[in-house]
């Protein structure tokens, strides 16, 4: 799992079935000193997570399929849940 | 999911039958400089690695689409299919606004 920040949404007419009909938010990894780092990423959001607010953000596609209810989603980010304040680490190493 | 910029597509004259009925798009993954209007206007290249996404929803060059990654690609299929990124998504409008914390 990953802490991310809401960077902004994306709309999709065209897609999976299971994902029609879904908020999906573009995330974008928090590194060191609150900055969102990296290439933006596409996450399944069904908590109402808003602009710029900090989420938890797995990865797991098992998980994903639970929450979508569709046993044939590729769906694999999903968020999992919003974080209050800044995350107090000593260092936060990203992967990029 | 990652987005990427469909920049060419490749056909291969041999391939797992199972495989078969979809189409294999080069894609550039975006960074986060080039989203806005990357619907409207083609965007420029990133310096992120292409790679090859299967396709069965029929997108087309030039489009912004949505690709998963991992065995999460292969569960829409019944059969069993040896590919690990697939295009789920084609963005019609991508809002991207990024944080300044000032």
């Amino acid at each position: 799992m990953i802490i991310a920040r809401i960077v902004g949404n994306a709309i999709a007419a065209h897609c999976h079935r299971s994902l029609s009909g879904k908020t999906l938010l573009l995330c974008q990894q928090l590194g060191d000193g609150d900055v969102s780092v990296g290439a933006p990423f596409v996450a399944i959001d069904l908590f109402g997570a808003g602009l710029h607010e900090r989420v938890l953000v797995s990865t797991d596609g098992l998980g994903a399929r639970h929450l979508v209810e569709d046993d044939s989603s590729p769906i694999r980010m999903f968020v999992q849940g919003i974080v209050d304040e800044p995350v107090e680490a000593k260092q936060l190493i990203t992967s990029h | 999911m990652r987005i990427g910029q469909v920049i060419g597509k490749t056909v291969l004259s041999v391939q797992d039958p199972a495989c078969e009925g979809g189409r294999w798009l080069v894609v550039n993954p975006l960074d986060a400089s080039q989203l806005n209007g990357c619907c409207e206007k083609t965007p420029s290249l990133s310096a992120q690695a292409s790679l090859i996404v299967y396709d069965n929803i029929g997108a087309g060059e030039g489009d912004i689409i949505g690709f998963s990654e991992g065995g999460e690609a292969t569960a829409p299929f019944p059969h069993p299919i040896p590919i690990d990124a697939l295009c789920i998504a084609i963005f019609d409008q991508i809002h991207y606004t990024a944080f300044s914390s000032n």
